[in-house]
Order: structure tokens, then C-alpha cells, then sequence
């Protein structure tokens, strides 16, 4: 039948997390299993590739032409790619890029995002109006787009690669934030504090940012998947990591011409790339859901 | 929220006009030479006469101060002069028009398919949260989610091209070039359409009403299709209008991987070949889909949202 068991609390906004609550028994007896298996197949990725140069015993750029497109063995344990270098060592460096890449990203966007929501939220007035108008338009505009044309025009390196995904990413931030923030704003320790004299830069990051973090973490961790998907897919372009570093979205398009007879080339920057996204994604909407009160 | 609106429509000039001076700005933020690059387009790699760049940056306008070659951007823009590509020399406008009707055919294809798989599948699953195949639904949209197109694209031309040879890898010749594409670009909205139709329908199921309507003893089907659905389909229908927007613009990886002559992928090559004109305009356009469709999503939710057509402000 329908359900009937989640109790009837509807509130226009996800409140900002107050003390985190227990969850309810159904959820509890769900949470260590699934979380477990997803923290842990993401804690391995990470590690994987911090210790890559343990995991694997070859080069992932030295080239060993007499050893073009081998298949598994002892010597290369995943085989090796068209150059013939260490695919092994490649998946497990390519990882590091993409992974660094996509974690300063979140921060950059995160941090800008944040601070200009928060203030939208507490200005209001035209900055607030007319920023999140241009929040709107840039939200609803393919962001794939726009990094693609930053990443491609300035001249391909991290940095660039770096700016194209701050610009696309502050936007989520920017709204999430000024919609908590007012959310919080209307409590009434707010008041208090304002009555008690407070300054704005004091009431917004000791009062207002400590109550709105819990719900902006639940959103970085589902930001980290989308930004990761974005860098390999820039990569995969030919205007993200450059070769000769190995990258795991680059090696996707390398791999390419060789996926008839070798389609382990394809699918090993694949799988990874897809586990990480998949284990970041379900933590981030754990959080989400434990972050929002109307989901309890 | 009609003021809102008001003021909505009081404040995109403002964004609009924002926008097109970033994209009037782009030769100058990334050091491309128009004038240069026009030139090196008609002659090739022979050595160029100053006198010449001269006379065709006067031309082009290129010799007045910024402000003055905006004006003149943003005016021919309006007169619907978009200018010639400086590669193929054919005019923007022709190009850019061919480039969104066969996008437009590729996104209007998928997101109905996504739809209609995902309504049906969304309900299942709403209607027996906690079962196995809520959870498998649920795990499902995850998966739809976190698997890119550049990873399905290069699998299913593996498949379905080169080892079972149903279908053809890729061009743009007839509807079997379509399959493909449409394939890729299924997955992640299907996911999204599925997960909001059983998050929305969720989240009605608990209202008020619906506890009156089941206290009436209404029929499942009547309760499910005549009271829950009705609501539960606002959030859905505003998400397809944000992903409209999405896929017209950001089928890149799809329509370079199967070569589709789409907008997509006329605006990679655009940015590779440093074609200004024609990314110009095509930034512009992509900005004004992106204003009108997020309007009209706004337009959609008052109409379909009776609570929010009756409060005056919101």
C-alpha cells in the first residue's frame, strides 16, 4: 500500500542541520553495510593511486616499442597500452590528476560559492538580485560548454583546467548557500546575536557558516563525481591533461583505436572512472538525505 | 510571485548584457588575432603584408576603441548579421540554425524516451518504498548517474558496431545513425526522471490530502493517477526543461564521438579551430536558450502550481 511512515513535517527549504539526530531504525540498520562497501571501494581507488608507485613495478611513460598492445601477464599484470607502457602503472598514475584536479576544484568553487550565497543572503538588495539572476542563467547553461571553451582558448595546463571548473562550479554553491542562509537568518539566535552586537563578518562565519556546512558537504561530495566527470570528459577531448601524462579520461580516447583487440585498454580507466564517480555520488546523497530533515 | 517575475524580467537584460560582453571580450581574454586569423584562413601559411591586416582591421572595425566595436557587434547581432565562419566562409546564422535542428532532433528524441520509460518505472518504485525493486531502481539511477557518455559511447560502438555490426558506428545519414547517440545520451536523464518521479510521488503520498482522499475511500488508481500524479508531475516537468536546455547545448561528447553535425559539436570545432565568428554566436545562442528556457520553467511551475498562481508574493 502507500507509505504511510514518514511523518508529515513539510518545510519549504532543507533547514540548515541543527545536531545531527539519530536516524531512524530502518535507516540505522541500512547505513554501515552499503555506506561501508562504497567508503571502502572509494578509500581503495584513493589509496590505489597515492600508492601507485608501490602498486606498480613499470614507468607509466616509459615505452617499450618491442612490447606494443600485450595482453595480461606476469611481467605487465593489466597488459600494456599502444606504446607499450604499463597500463597497470598508467590507471593507477592516471588517477592522481583527475582526483587532485577535481578535489581543488570543489574547494575553489565551494569557497567562492559560498561566500557569495552567504552575502547574497544577508545584502540582499540589487547584488543579491542580480547575482543570483546570473546564478540562474549560468545553472541552466551546459557547463561542459563553458569549460570547454576556457580549458581549449587559454592554453591547455592545470590551471586553466582549474579556473574552467571553479567558473562552472560556484553557481550550485552560490544558491545553496544563500537559501540556508536565510533559512538560518531567521532564527532566533540570530537576533540574539545581532542584538548582542556582533559584526556582520563575525555573525556570518561563526554563527551563520557553522549551521549551513552540513548540507554544503553533502553537496561537495556529489559535486566532486560531476567535476571528475567533467575533467576526464575535457581530457577525453584532447583539451584537459595533456599527454604524455597519463590521465584516465585521456586514456579513453587513446585506447580507442585499440578496443577491438585489446578492449581491456577501454575498459580499465572506464571502471575506474565510473566506480569513482558511483561511490561519491551514493555518499553524497547519504549525506543529503541525512542532512535534510523532511528525509529523516 | 508575479512580482518575481516582474523583476525577473527587469533583471536578464542585465544578465544578458553581462554575458555579451564576456563573449565580445573572448579574442581579447585569450589573445586570438581575428584580423590574423582571416588571413591566414584566405592564404594559408605565406607571408603576410602589414598593409593588408591594416586595411581589413579597418574594415572590420577592428581600429576603434572597445566600446565602439561593442556597438557595432551587438547591432549587426540585432540586424541578424552574424557574419561568415573563418573557416568554411559559409554565414554563422546558416550554420548555426542546420547545427541546432539536427541537436534538437537528438535531445526532443531521448528526453521522450526518457520519459516515458521513466514515469512508469518511478511509480513502480514509489509505490513500494524499502522493496527490492525500489532498491534496485534506486541503485540503478545511481549507476545511470555516474556512467559518462565518453565511456558508454566507446562500449556500444565495441557492441553494436564492430563485434555485431547491427548498427552504424557513426555519421549522420539516415535514422540508424541516430540509435546510437540516443543510446549514450539515454542513461543520466532517464536516471534523473526517474529518481524525481518517485521522490515527488514520495513526498505526496505524505500530504494531507491524500491521507482525506485515502480516508474516502477512493480506488488505488483513482488516488494514484487523479491525485497523487497531478502533483507529483510539477517537479518532473520542470526538471525536462532543465535538461532540454542541457542537452541542446551539452551533447558535446556524443556528437564528436559519433560525428553528429550537431551544435555540439559545431561548437568544438569551433573552439579548436579558433573560429570566433561562428563561437560567438553560438555562445550567444546557447545564453539565449538558457535565459528562455530557464523563463519558461519558471512560467511552467506558476501555471502547473496552483498554490503558487493564488499567493500573491511569494
Amino acid at each position: 500500500m502507500l507509505s504511510t511512515e514518514q511523518p508529515l513535517t513539510r518545510t519549504p527549504l532543507p533547514l540548515a542541520a541543527t545536531v545531527p539526530q539519530p536516524l531512524p531504525a530502518r535507516s540505522r540498520r541500512r547505513l554501515p553495510l552499503g555506506f561501508l562497501l562504497v567508503g571502502g571501494i572509494l578509500l581503495v581507488i584513493v589509496i590505489a593511486t597515492l600508492g601507485a608507485p608501490w602498486l606498480a613495478h613499470h614507468d607509466p611513460n616509459q615505452q617499450v616499442l618491442t612490447a606494443r598492445l600485450q595482453t595480461p601477464s606476469s611481467l605487465y599484470p593489466l597488459g600494456t597500452d599502444h606504446l607499450g607502457r604499463d597500463l597497470l602503472a598508467r590507471v593507477l598514475y592516471g588517477g592522481r590528476s583527475s582526483l587532485l584536479l577535481s578535489a581543488l576544484a570543489v574547494l575553489l568553487a565551494a569557497g567562492i560559492g559560498v561566500a557569495i550565497g552567504a552575502l547574497a543572503g544577508r545584502v540582499g538588495g540589487l547584488f543579491d538580485e542580480v547575482t543570483m539572476r546570473l546564478v540562474d542563467v549560468l545553472i541552466v547553461f551546459p557547463s561542459l560548454v563553458v569549460a570547454l571553451v576556457i580549458a581549449a582558448l587559454l592554453e591547455p595546463s592545470f590551471g586553466a583546467l582549474l579556473l574552467a571548473l571553479t567558473i562552472t562550479g560556484w553557481t550550485i554553491y552560490a544558491r545553496l548557500a544563500r537559501a540556508l542562509t536565510l533559512d538560518v537568518l531567521a532564527r532566533p539566535f540570530i537576533e540574539a546575536a545581532v542584538a548582542a552586537g556582533v559584526s556582520e563578518g563575525r555573525l556570518l562565519l561563526r554563527h551563520v557558516l557553522p549551521n549551513i556546512s552540513g548540507p554544503l558537504l553533502a553537496t561537495s561530495f556529489l559535486r566532486f563525481g560531476h567535476t571528475l566527470l567533467t575533467v576526464a570528459g575535457l581530457s577525453y577531448l584532447g583539451v584537459g591533461v595533456q599527454p604524455p601524462t597519463p590521465d584516465w579520461g585521456a586514456m579513453l580516447a587513446e585506447a580507442q583505436p585499440y578496443m577491438q583487440r585489446l578492449p581491456l585498454l577501454l575498459i580499465a580507466p572506464a571502471l575506474l572512472i565510473f566506480l569513482t564517480a558511483l561511490a561519491v555520488t551514493l555518499i553524497g546523497q547519504r549525506l543529503t538525505a541525512y542532512f535534510d530533515p523532511r528525509q529523516r | 510571485m508575479q512580482r518575481d517575475l516582474l523583476r525577473r524580467l527587469v533583471s536578464l537584460p542585465l544578465v544578458l548584457l553581462l554575458t555579451s560582453v564576456v563573449i565580445f571580450l573572448l579574442p581579447y581574454l585569450t589573445g586570438i588575432d581575428p584580423t590574423l586569423s582571416i588571413i591566414r584562413a584566405r592564404i594559408g601559411e605565406r607571408t603576410i603584408d602589414p598593409a593588408a591586416v591594416a586595411q581589413l582591421r579597418s574594415e572590420l572595425g577592428l581600429d576603434r576603441n572597445l566600446a565602439g566595436q561593442y556597438i557595432l557587434w551587438v547591432s549587426d547581432i540585432v540586424q541578424g548579421n552574424l557574419g561568415f565562419s573563418f573557416v568554411s566562409r559559409a554565414p554563422v546564422d546558416e550554420i548555426l540554425r542546420r547545427g541546432l535542428g539536427v541537436t534538437a532532433r537528438l535531445t526532443v528524441t531521448t528526453l521522450t524516451l526518457a520519459l516515458l520509460l521513466a514515469l512508469p518505472l518511478g511509480i513502480l518504485a514509489a509505490q513500494r518504498p524499502g522493496s527490492w525493486l525500489d532498491t534496485l531502481v534506486t541503485v540503478g539511477c545511481q549507476a545511470g548517474v555516474a556512467i559518462p557518455q565518453y565511456v558508454l559511447a566507446p562500449l556500444f560502438i565495441l557492441l553494436f558496431a564492430l563485434w555485431l555490426g547491427w548498427l552504424p558506428s557513426a555519421g549522420w545519414r539516415g535514422p540508424t545513425f541516430m540509435v546510437l547517440p540516443v543510446l549514450t545520451l539515454l542513461p543520466a536523464p532517464f536516471a534523473y526522471f526517474t529518481q524525481a518521479t518517485r521522490a515527488a510521488l514520495l513526498d505526496v503520498f505524505n500530504a494531507d490530502y491524500m491521507r482525506t482522499a485515502r480516508a474516502k475511500g477512493l480506488r488505488r488508481p483513482i488516488l494514484l493517477y487523479r491525485h497523487a500524479l497531478r502533483n507529483a508531475l510539477i517537479p518532473v516537468a520542470t526538471l525536462v526543461t532543465l535538461w532540454l536546455a542541457g542537452l541542446l547545448g551539452g551533447s558535446v561528447i556524443v556528437e564528436v564521438i559519433f560525428a553528429v553535425p550537431g551544435l555540439g559539436r559545431i561548437l568544438y570545432d569551433a573552439v579548436i579551430s579558433g573560429d570566433l565568428p561562428l563561437l560567438q554566436a553560438g555562445l550567444l545562442l546557447l545564453v539565449g536558450l538558457a535565459i528562455v528556457i530557464s523563463t519558461l520553467t519558471d512560467l511552467l511551475y506558476l501555471l502547473l502550481n496552483p498554490a503558487m498562481r493564488l499567493s500573491q508574493s511569494r
